[in-house]
């Protein structure tokens, strides 16, 4: 498979993209028994992420959206491993990845410059320490500098996420959901970093709760210019806060444009159809699903994995793995139908 | 006026926090009526965030939790008065569940046939002629599966969207007049969704089966339901047909929690990536 690059950057564009995946294969690797298993994730994934954007991941469960974004982190456990490809940083240049990079170069660029707000991250803080504790754990070896400086830079941060001062001496059973959330994402962006990378960051918050939860991330990522990947399977909050979208399903990225494009004018048939059967408050045009199951990732189809619950399917598809190209400026997309068989 | 298949009047519920003479009472459910016709199905759905009682009021209209006051009473009987087994049998018999979280739902180390036929045995067996695989074969054909894709499988071999369907087709067994479904989508992907909503309309359209439907979500209560309740802290603020209130809602609250739905539509020339730069002015615009 060539790896095509994600969008040609121009003359204008100067600095360089701060996070380059190439053709990242990240396979969960079981052996049971003499039962080998490969369970294909991440499949083959090629994207950038340019400075200052909110770049947003959508897909079902089980599509791989999780895996890419433990792969981008780091957080490589067996049975998961990475095949092949690689994850550059434009501040961690030539280890191709967190995880093949030494510790101590690790433990510099973490939380300082690359961050993580993960799934459920309501439920990492302390249960038995006060959020002050939670503060000093993290961002002081970072941060330095004698303690009433420390938390006043603290109070300072807590309010770019509309919380007082009053909650670091709480417990976290203390606060609600919604303040648990900021406390974490004012945890997350305290040392300012380059890149936060955040997973389901609303999903477990009520509707009013998420909208607030959302607000406040894209009003700091404006205030300390970092750029975001945001992976959530919620399309409402990808046209709420994202700046550019990638589709994936079954461990492959099948589309990527801006935000506005893919709602507007998406190209790939399982876009389609996603974005037709979203309800909206207002118009009463039946909405039909997606039929048919999604694939088994131990298993998945031969070509591409779309093809068996897809109305455009042809014969290639059963066989060959379409390419992501660029059909139009800036918006790639991985389907035949789309950029036509040119490969058979 | 015909007769009310579900009747729900001034029902409250209190849960005592805390010690027995110290303990504070919290109302989770506050005096809240209404009414199913039992000639006229529909989709009725309750609304409301997190720790409206919209729950409680389920598991109410469920029978699994006494109201504090008030009745709930079905088909003219009143679910207090209801004493006996077979008392209990018919009323489950006609009013079915469905729960949030299909991978909660089921026991991982159970098949799922196991489930149907159970179900089948208990509550359809004397009813019908047909021999059990038949009739679980058909009752699996109305939610749009076989009993050849379900037999034996277990639930971690298939989606979410395909055990929600299961989990209907156990409720379906039992020929009920009335499903209650809380937070029956939230759990399933968007793609699936709708598939599972459809559902619901078309029992409603060709079998005549009322649901109530317990969500958070405005814009599938939008497009699925019939009459809508929008419950905040118990009570009820807002009621009456759901597109009307849900395109123009009047009380605050109500305007509140539908201002937090995020639509998926993105604004013409929000953000243009293809340059290069991002517009952050307009990105900004965007999310106020």
């Amino acid at each position: 498979m060539t790896i095509a690059p994600a969008t040609q950057a121009g003359p204008s564009d100067s600095a360089r993209p701060i996070l380059t995946v190439c053709d990242l294969k990240a396979y969960y690797r079981t052996n049971h028994y003499g039962i080998k298993r490969d369970v294909k994730a991440v499949d083959g994934i090629s994207l950038t992420v340019r400075r200052g954007e909110i770049y947003g991941l959508a897909g079902e469960s089980s599509s791989g959206k999780t895996t890419l974004i433990k792969t981008i982190a780091g957080a490589i456990r067996p049975p998961m491993e990475v095949v092949t490809g690689s994850v550059e940083f434009a501040f961690l240049p030539g280890y191709d990845g967190l995880h093949r990079a030494p510790p101590a170069e690790v433990a510099r660029i973490r939380w300082r410059r690359l961050s993580c707000i993960m799934q459920g991250s309501m439920n990492v803080l302390n249960p038995v320490r006060r959020i002050r504790s939670s503060f000093v754990d993290f961002a002081y070896p970072h941060i330095g500098g004698d303690r009433a400086q420390f938390e006043q830079k603290v109070v300072a941060h807590l309010a770019r996420v509309r919380l007082e001062a009053s909650v670091l001496d709480a417990y976290p059973r203390e606060l609600s959901g919604g303040m648990r959330q900021r406390v974490t994402l004012a945890l997350a962006t305290i040392c300012r970093p380059e890149f936060i990378i955040a997973d389901e960051p609303t999903t477990a918050l009520d509707v009013v709760v998420q909208k607030e939860v959302l607000g406040v991330i894209g009003g700091l990522q404006r205030e300390i210019g970092a750029s975001v990947m945001l992976v959530t399977h919620d399309m409402g909050v990808h046209a709420y806060l994202t700046n550019r979208l990638g589709i994936m399903y079954a461990g492959r990225l099948v589309e990527e444009a801006a935000t506005g494009e893919i709602f507007r004018n998406p190209l790939h048939p399982y876009t389609k159809r996603l974005i037709s059967s979203l309800p909206r408050i207002g118009d009463d045009t039946p909405r039909r699903g997606l039929e048919g199951a999604p694939p088994n990732l131990a298993d998945p189809p031969s070509g591409c994995r779309f093809h068996p619950r897809c109305p455009l399917a042809m014969e290639v598809c059963r066989h060959q793995v379409p390419a992501m190209l660029e059909s139009a400026p800036s918006h790639r997309v991985a389907c035949f139908a789309v950029n036509g068989d040119d490969r058979a | 006026m015909s007769e009310a298949l579900l009747n729900v009047s001034r029902v409250s519920k209190t849960f005592v926090r805390g010690g027995l003479l110290s303990g504070e009472r919290i109302a989770a459910v506050d005096d809240v009526s209404f009414q199913l016709d039992a000639h006229r199905p529909e989709i009725f759905t309750i609304a409301g965030e997190s720790g409206s009682g919209k729950t409680t009021l389920s598991r109410m209209i469920l029978n699994i939790e006494a109201p504090s006051s008030g009745r709930v009473s079905f088909d003219g009987v009143d679910l207090a008065t209801i004493r006996t087994a077979a008392g209990r049998m018919d009323f489950m018999r006609k009013v079915q569940p469905i729960f949030q979280n299909p991978f909660e739902s089921f026991n991982p180390l159970k098949r799922l046939d196991r489930y149907l036929f159970a179900t089948y045995r208990r509550f359809a067996a004397a009813a019908r002629q047909a021999t059990p695989e038949s009739a679980v074969d058909e009752t699996l054909r109305k939610v749009g599966l076989s009993l050849q894709e379900v037999s034996r499988r277990y639930p971690h071999e298939l989606s979410g969207g395909q055990l929600q369907r299961i989990a209907l087709a156990r409720a379906l067994l039992s020929s009920p007049r009335l499903i209650v479904a809380d937070e029956p989508v939230s759990m399933i992907d968007a793609s699936l969704r709708i598939s599972v909503l459809n559902l619901f309309k078309t029992l409603r359209d060709d079998l005549g089966i009322s649901t109530i439907y317990v969500t958070h979500d405005l814009a599938t209560a939008y497009y699925a339901s019939d009459r809508i309740i929008i419950m905040q802290r118990g009570r009820v603020v807002e009621a009456g047909d759901a597109r009307t209130v849900l395109k123009a809602p009047q009380h605050p609250y109500s305007r509140r929690l539908r201002d937090a739905v995020l639509l998926p539509d993105v604004p013409d020339g929000a953000v243009d990536a293809s340059d290069g730069a991002i517009d952050l002015a307009n990105a900004s615009e965007r999310r106020t």
